[in-house]
């Protein structure tokens, strides 16, 4: 990944960008940082976001006018966050620090003409940064704030502030008038000059001031910076902002640097933040009982209706993104990080493998931030520069070359015809754990179109979700010329991945989805009157229509349906999608744990892969076949079929077919096939779990008798034996009685073993 | 540092060579990286044992190590 993909990928994600009240402070304060902390009670974590913030903040946390309260979004479910009262609570609860934390001394001389508000705050930020200030003035410090009432601004918060910068040197002098005499002289001695235009000033200099640039607050004299008559709007913010903005700009001019490089433009309430409020409750501003302010207890009260805006709209619906402990900006940076090391563990690797692909987070994002997107073009990098984990996707990879290998795929002509105006494709999980469901579902439709032919094989989904693009284009390449070769006909799947691949890569295939050709009153009524919760495949997302179709379908059988909150075009990924399962089975148990909780009732999908998943996790499921063929629906509760069993499942229906429809001879069988294999449930399920097929051992027991090599365990008769089958290694302890073998267990590994060393 | 494998029971014979397994080094490899350890091997054929213990355990965390690497 270029580092310019990497901004734009970053750029999608909004979660980082700030929430309406920062955006809508001058002083750019983290206020939802500041509320949550006065939520938490941690009012001296708030003291100190106020003291970091905002500059005088005694003063400022007193009088703000709280620009950011007019964004903040509880303005429409109960009132603004009351930002204001709150900093007034937090500063009457806190004590100061004490003393201004100042930066080394700079050697450059600043003056500032005006003691009002404005010229404070410049004074207050230039002498953290280690200036040395001379403050003119003739009235009061402080100005027009001395006409504050006092239960507004206390005095003593005044008086503090401005002992606390004549303690960080910041020297007062009191003149007679401030006029363009003192002006001249001070321009002369010093190397920057900020003039705050009040009447404070001799009207003669007041109308000698040039109007300052109201970004920078700077002026056409290079040296005079002013805040442009700000004092008499009255308003202490409007002040206080341009003090800071002119403070700002001295030190970049006393620096040498531009004004306007690099500046960050104050935002005004403006941010991308997206914040979902559609399920918050109006909640009233809490109103003082006593006085103008807050007790501890209302202000507690007031900061807990903070919405803490956050997005995370993706993340908030999404386990697998929820796991990883972050969101997409940073998941993109971490991808990136991924690729650009050379030495060292790829972290990430897990992270790109474990996403199903299904694009939920595109479609909740204000943005279409796709983490489909991302992690399938990483695992496409991956495997083409050799850096996939071959664990990650290997078994579905084996599976999906065994489903289009010749045992497995048939494609033909109905039975008695040599031309295929349809062609039906169910799909390798649909034959592989309902064989006699896909028979009957093929007599069905044969029953309207007599001319429907038949293609069991597999649609190459496993290498488009591995990231295997070149042998993805080739096996498109072979559909394309076996379809061609049958003549071209309209193709009907049975699976809406099989569907989605069809479509997007193979336009030129006219794909339908076979729950169009099924009519409600060729079939019984539903029996069972209880609802179901219809969970849409992730890969139907943006297949509307079939979504209807089925829904259709589904009540004029008869059958009830509960509603699924996450279903239609945000749907969710059973764990199967993207070969998440494959790669990462903790992430997809926890996946599949929290869709069963969606909805008590039994899950009804058109999906073989999402009833599989399901019923793993332990939720009762059926799969709408169920309700077209009762006569061989299964049990809602029943487990999933094992992986042993999807492969001879395929492979007799086939031949089933081969026999039946052509009269063909079945596929010949492997040697091994008839090899009597027995073990007890508990490894049966250690098989299932570590991916070792029974097939397998068959093979490794075939060849051990061939080749007469097994080893033997003391007296017991107890053995053991190993072969290596492609990229693994099986390895079976067993007992051999007669001419059947019990097998005690079996592991595998990936490691080779090479010479014996002398 | 030596990378000892033998498990506690090594009381195993290889049936065609009839003999017991001994104390061996052998070479391990996975995706380039080799490693050289200690591990029941026959003398007559060749013959490695690799445990479940060891293959389900250390090795599978070597393997996925070896993969992020």
């Amino acid at each position: 990944m270029e580092q310019k993909e990497l901004r734009s990928w970053e750029a999608l994600c909004i979660q980082d960008e700030p929430a309406r009240c920062r955006a809508g402070c001058p002083f750019n304060m983290d206020a939802r940082a500041f509320v949550m902390a006065m939520a938490a009670g941690n009012v001296q974590s708030g003291r100190a976001i106020l003291d970091k913030s905002i500059p005088l903040p005694q003063i400022t946390g007193s009088i703000c006018e709280a620009p950011c309260e007019q964004y903040c979004l509880r303005k429409e479910l109960g009132g603004p966050i009351a930002i204001a009262s709150l900093e007034r609570t937090c500063l009457g609860s806190t004590l100061s620090r004490g003393k201004l934390l100042r930066l080394p001394p700079r050697p450059k001389k600043v003056v500032l003409i005006g003691g009002g508000p404005a010229s404070l705050v410049v004074a207050y930020d230039l002498a953290k940064k280690g200036y040395p200030i001379e403050l003119y003035h003739s009235a009061l410090p402080g100005g027009w704030l001395h006409q504050l009432p006092i239960w507004q601004l206390p005095r003593e918060r005044l008086n503090e502030e401005l002992a606390l910068l004549k303690k960080g040197g910041v020297n007062f002098h009191q003149v007679e008038r401030l006029d363009i005499a003192l002006l001249r002289e001070l321009e002369q001695t010093h190397d920057a000059i900020f003039i705050e235009c009040s009447e404070e000033l001799q009207p003669e200099l007041l109308a000698y001031v040039p109007k300052p640039d109201m970004t920078t607050m700077a002026t056409s004299s290079a040296k005079i910076f002013s805040d442009g008559l700000s004092s008499s709007s009255g308003s202490y913010v409007l002040a206080a902002s341009h003090g800071r903005e002119a403070a700002l700009s001295i030190d970049r001019f006393l620096q040498g640097a531009s004004l306007t490089a690099a500046r960050p433009p104050l935002r005004h309430g403006q941010t991308a933040l997206y914040t979902n409020t559609a399920s918050i409750g109006a909640a009233a501003r809490v109103t003082p009982a006593a006085g103008p302010d807050y007790s501890m207890e209302e202000a507690h009260s007031e900061a807990g209706r903070c919405l803490d805006c956050q997005c995370l709209e993706c993340v908030k619906n999404c386990v697998y993104l929820q796991k990883f402990g972050s969101y997409p900006r940073v998941y993109a940076r971490q991808i990136y990080n991924n690729e650009a090391i050379v030495k060292g563990i790829h972290q990430a690797n897990i992270l790109i493998n474990s996403c199903s692909l299904c694009n939920q987070c595109a479609t909740l994002c204000p943005n279409d931030f796709s983490m489909a997107e991302l992690c399938l073009q990483a695992r496409q990098r991956m495997v083409t520069e050799s850096r996939m984990p071959p664990s990650a996707h290997e078994f579905a990879l084996s599976e999906m070359r065994a489903a289009r290998g010749d045992r497995e795929q048939l494609l033909g002509h109905a039975p008695g015809y040599s031309t295929s105006s349809a062609l039906f494709f169910p799909g390798c999980q649909l034959s592989g754990v309902r064989p006699d469901q896909t028979f009957a579902l093929y007599a069905y439709l044969r029953k309207t179109t007599p001319d429907t032919g038949i293609w069991l094989s597999c649609c190459g989904a496993p290498a488009h979700w591995a990231g295997r693009q070149q042998e993805f284009n080739e096996i498109m390449m072979d559909l394309t010329n076996q379809w061609q070769q049958l003549g071209r006909p309209k193709m009907i799947f049975a699976c809406s991945s099989c569907l989605k691949i069809i479509r997007d890569n193979l336009p030129e295939i006219e794909a339908i989805s076979v729950w169009n050709l099924i009519k409600a009153g060729d079939f019984a009524r539903a029996s069972a009157s209880s609802p179901v919760a219809l969970s849409d495949p992730c890969t139907s997302r943006q297949d509307t229509a079939t979504q209807s179709t089925v829904r259709k379908l589904v009540q004029d059988l008869g059958q009830p349906l509960e509603n699924l909150t996450a279903s239609g075009e945000l749907t969710e990924c059973c764990g199967y999608g993207g070969l998440m399962a494959n790669a990462n089975t903790a992430v997809s148990a926890a996946v599949i744990e929290s869709r069963s909780r969606q909805n008590d009732a039994p899950f009804l999908t058109y999906c073989i892969m999402c009833r599989e998943q399901l019923a793993e996790g332990g939720k009762e499921s059926i799969h709408l076949l169920d309700l077209l063929f009762p006569e061989w629906a299964r049990e809602a509760k029943e487990p999933k079929v094992s992986i042993s069993d999807r492969r001879d499942n395929r492979t007799l229906l086939a031949n089933r077919m081969r026999s039946e429809f052509y009269q063909e001879q079945e596929s010949s069988p492997d040697p091994w096939d008839t090899v009597e294999v027995t073990m007890d449930d508990s490894i049966r399920a250690l098989l299932e779990q570590r991916r070792i097929l029974v097939q397998d051992v068959r093979q490794v027991l075939y060849t051990m008798e061939k080749e007469g090599k097994w080893l033997e365990h003391g007296k017991d008769q107890i053995r053991m034996t190993s072969l290596k089958l492609g990229t693994v290694t099986v390895w079976l302890r067993f007992l051999k009685e007669d001419s059947c073998y019990t097998i005690l267990s079996a592991w595998s590994h990936r490691m080779q073993i090479g010479r014996i060393l002398p | 540092m030596k990378l000892s494998f033998l498990p506690p029971d090594m009381d195993w014979r290889c049936h065609r060579c009839s003999q017991l397994l001994v104390a061996g080094k052998v070479e391990l490899e996975y995706l380039g990286h080799n490693f050289n350890v200690e591990l029941p091997v026959c003398k007559g054929c060749g013959e490695v044992l690799i445990s479940e213990e060891l293959a389900v355990g250390r090795m599978a965390e070597v393997e996925r190590l070896l993969e992020d690497k």
